[in-house]
């Protein structure tokens, strides 16, 4: 299920998918088409343009797995919501399941040495958008998940999980 | 996902093309299995036709390139652009699967 509609100068695209990783790219399809809303105006930068969407799209596929592999893990996969708003300069992508909890204070930084071979998720998500907060779900509301990403990351405050979380440079 | 393993003489060429995430990446392991078997001397990832690659996708990479470096075999990765080389410089495997052909 797909509805489109504008809220306070946004364009705003809901969707409702299965749980399910055949319908991933569904999903990622539609915040990458999505992410064109935020960019019109910025015509002539297309190498930042690109990485917009590539880091937003990105992000959003590995919560996406999160929720598929760990939420809905052992249990029948119920569905996922994505509200993506596409605002001029910024783009904001919350997804709601209904899945297990996560408790983001154990997310750790991998270590690149060891040139680990899973566990690398969280640190993708993290890295590519500006903001991320997620509200556990509770007595019947769903998990929340929000994606904050600007245009030229003027809005970069820091990561807004619980946990600290060193991102690794260099 | 659609992908083809090539071997010429020392070289094994893997292509993989499309999306390499958690719901392909299943089909790739017989293939990692294979190489591991067939001990290839030099393995060649080229992703010339990568659209996308997630967190399940590079760990398939990395597997392949442990694999080939426990019989000290060489390993390579060519051809990622856009997306799939945005994850693998932010995960700071460009530096050693991108330039690592003997």
């Amino acid at each position: 299920m797909i509805e489109y509609t504008r809220a306070n100068g946004c364009n705003v695209v809901s969707l409702e998918v299965p749980g399910r990783l055949e319908y991933r790219d569904i999903v990622l399809r539609t915040v990458s088409a999505s992410c064109k809303l935020v960019l019109p105006k910025s015509r002539g930068r297309r190498s930042r343009n690109s990485e917009f969407t590539i880091h937003i799209v990105s992000a959003v596929g590995e919560a996406y797995n999160n929720i598929v592999i760990h939420g809905y893990a052992g249990r029948q996969p119920e569905s996922i919501r994505l509200r993506i708003e596409s605002c001029q300069e910024w783009m904001r992508v919350i997804v709601m399941d209904t899945g297990t909890s996560f408790d983001p204070t154990q997310a750790r930084p991998p270590d690149m040495d060891a040139l680990p071979e899973s566990g690398l998720g969280i640190y993708i998500m993290r890295s590519f958008v500006d903001e991320v907060s997620y509200v556990p779900g509770s007595h019947g509301s769903p998990n929340i998940l929000t994606l904050f990403k600007s245009l030229d990351g003027s809005h970069k405050r820091g990561i807004s999980l619980n946990a600290p979380f060193e991102r690794k440079t260099g | 996902m659609v992908f083809d393993l090539d071997r010429k003489n020392d070289l094994s060429v893997l292509r993989i093309e499309g999306e390499l995430d958690a719901l392909s990446v299943v089909d790739l392991r017989p293939v990692i299995a294979k190489i591991g078997e067939d001990k290839p001397p030099k393995v060649l990832i080229d992703l010339s036709h990568l659209r996308l690659i997630d967190s399940s996708g590079v760990g398939a990479i990395v597997s392949m390139y442990k694999t080939v470096k426990a019989y000290q075999g060489d390993f390579a990765v060519v051809g990622a652009h856009d997306q799939p080389l945005a994850i693998f410089q932010l995960l700071r495997l460009d530096r050693v699967l991108l330039r690592d052909m003997a």
